[in-house]
């Protein structure tokens, strides 16, 4: 809610969230780099859902972490922390300087999400799992009256996991209304293409099937991306499933698409190519 | 406690549900999460009563322990009840990474414990609950094995902070425990004293036990007999008591002898005070499927094989 409490316009509010993606995608390859370790593709290709929640759609407040009536956020594709890390950092969870100790001994910044990081809600990373939570932490909410909703994003190649579709039924059973949940398509996993590996085809209609609302967007369209957020936060009697068609890798000419960047470092010549790229002067 | 074993009028899986519907009136907040078979668990009790705090999942067991997790990571202590089998298997990456690694108020409430499904068959009998679960940090596991001490369990995990599981029974078996008889974290009960040997037990092989130890008490060796229904925090002080008086310990389980009690045990007294030990279990094997008289004394947990090794470990 940053840019709302500044009453912004809307395209005022596109246009801050743009340029904070490209921050957003610094700090993603810069601590990836500086690990030589992480997962970098999958932070990149949903950066701007996660810059588009960090800093406009979550009722959050990074002076009060667990504030009770916070917007909950989960990363399900708890691999993809690079992107959450670089968020809670510029929005104040804890300084930038932390950044560059992702993965590093004694660290808050732990290979994936656990609970004890400032603005993590909870522990992720086996994939399935952190959407499974969120199921909980939605009736949670609703047991206790609060108004907060509880964001999820998925991978294309996590809800290949069983236990997402157990999660997508339980969800509309209890017709979770405080749930938003975002699959970042970018068609991709740790092995190649998602088509060749276990295709997942046609994501929204398996969710609507299940009864969900569903909003297919471009993922990397920040207009398409706020008004789809808003849109699903704003929706009564039914969970909402956001399908976000994405690119692996977005940002970096030399990562997009690439099965190496899944989980790999990059080079240090292209990590100079990287930062030139994003910061635009490519 | 009453020594002359009374049939019990319910297994510990109704005993404990029942108690469960007592203390939603003491704590107002806690829920229970089912995955269908609320009837078999008795844990319908508790939703009739309070349906807004019951949330029945169908038959999902892995992202049921989530949303449990999900639940007690907002606050809020959530009961996650179904079979042994399932839930210490199915569920357990979500029980080890999601409720212990974040140490929640999560208690799992597992009926049908050990071969006590009898003749539901191997896939519903939970014969190695107690290795998968204990192995995980911040687990407690507790095993009652009867009437009250199923009861005294629920204000127990209710009380206790963190992770709990429940080993609970298919069948009723007998009752032994009074109201004056108090249960806590890493407690025992002595349930009969003796000279010889102690065997120590849990859950329903705490009654082959005592009727083992008759039997060898007419035959001239006085065997004390201990409930450990304490699995894990395990109460080593009155083990090591009993073994510095008898001298020889007996472990007996309804479980897989390999990372049961025995193995438990074994490495305590080898480390602190080694006595001649022995143990009883499943031999690396699954049972099948018929009347639970029938399958414990096929598969060696007996009194009659209690009595044997007893006798064995004394001659050694």
């Amino acid at each position: 809610m940053q840019h709302k409490a500044e009453k912004l316009s809307f395209d005022e509010r596109i246009e801050a969230l743009i340029e904070k993606a490209r921050e957003v995608r610094y700090h993603i390859v810069d601590m990836v780099h500086t690990a030589q370790s992480g997962h970098i593709g999958g932070s990149m290709s949903a950066a701007d859902i996660m810059t588009a929640l960090y800093f406009d759609i979550l009722n959050i407040n990074p002076e009060d972490p667990g504030w009770t009536d916070r917007d909950r956020f989960i990363l399900s594709k708890g691999h993809a922390c690079p992107v959450l890390y670089s968020c809670l950092a510029l929005r104040g969870y804890f300084p930038i300087e932390k950044l560059k100790t992702l993965r590093k001994f004694g660290s808050i910044l732990q290979g994936h999400p656990i609970s004890k990081t400032p603005g993590v809600d909870i522990s992720s990373g086996s994939l399935g799992h952190g959407f499974g939570q969120s199921i909980g932490i939605a009736l949670a909410g609703r047991l206790a009256q609060k108004d907060y909703s509880v964001f999820t994003v998925l991978g294309n190649g996590e809800i290949q996991e069983g236990l997402v579709w157990e999660a997508a039924a339980a969800a509309d059973k209890y017709r979770l209304d405080n749930l938003v949940a975002i699959v970042d398509d970018n068609r991709m996993q740790n092995d190649g293409f998602t088509d060749g590996i276990m295709p997942m085809d046609p994501i929204g209609k398996k969710f609507e099937a299940f009864n969900w609302e569903v909003i297919e967007i471009n993922g990397h369209n920040m207009r398409e991306v706020l008004k789809a957020l808003e849109q699903a936060k704003n929706t009564v009697g039914s969970p909402v499933c956001i399908v976000a068609n994405t690119v692996k890798g977005k940002g970096v000419s030399l990562m997009e698409n690439q099965q190496r960047f899944h989980g790999k470092p990059p080079k240090p010549e292209e990590y100079v190519i990287a930062v030139k790229e994003i910061r635009g002067e490519a | 406690m009453n020594m002359d074993l009374t049939k019990a009028k319910v297994p510990t899986r109704r005993a404990f549900a029942e108690r469960l519907v007592e203390y939603g009136e003491i704590d107002k907040d806690f829920v229970v999460f089912e995955s269908d078979i609320g009837y078999s668990t008795y844990t319908h009790l508790f939703g009739d009563k309070y349906p807004a705090r019951y949330f029945n999942m169908g038959i999902q067991e892995l992202n049921t322990m989530d949303a449990a997790a999900g639940m007690a990571a907002e606050g809020r202590t959530a009961l996650v009840a179904g079979y042994g089998v399932f839930l210490s298997m199915r569920a357990i990456e979500a029980v080890r990474s999601f409720v212990c690694y974040p140490n929640l108020n999560v208690k799992i409430i597992s009926s049908h414990g050990g071969i006590t499904p009898a003749i539901d068959g191997v896939t519903h009998q939970a014969s190695e609950d107690m290795a998968f679960l204990s192995t995980l940090p911040n687990m407690k596991v507790l095993v009652p094995a009867d009437t009250l001490a199923a009861k005294n369990c629920v204000d127990l995990v209710m009380k206790t902070s963190g992770p709990c599981f429940v080993r609970l029974m298919r069948d009723p078996l007998y009752d032994i425990y009074g109201p004056e008889d108090s249960f806590h974290m890493a407690g025992s009960h002595c349930l009969r004293e003796g000279g010889d040997i102690t065997i120590a037990a849990y859950g329903d092989i705490v009654f082959q036990a005592l009727e083992a130890a008759e039997t060898l008490s007419e035959r001239g060796i006085e065997a004390e007999v201990l409930d450990l229904y304490s699995f894990k925090p395990l109460d080593y002080a009155s083990v090591r008591k009993s073994i510095e008086k008898t001298g020889h310990l007996l472990v007996a389980e309804d479980h897989q002898k390999r990372n049961g009690m025995g193995y438990d045990l074994a490495s305590y007294c080898l480390r602190e005070y080694p006595v001649p030990f022995d143990h009883i279990g499943l031999e690396d094997t699954f049972a099948e499927s018929g009347d639970y008289q029938s399958l414990i004394e096929k598969y060696g947990l007996s009194a009659a094989h209690i009595t044997e090794k007893a006798e064995q470990i004394i001659k050694k």
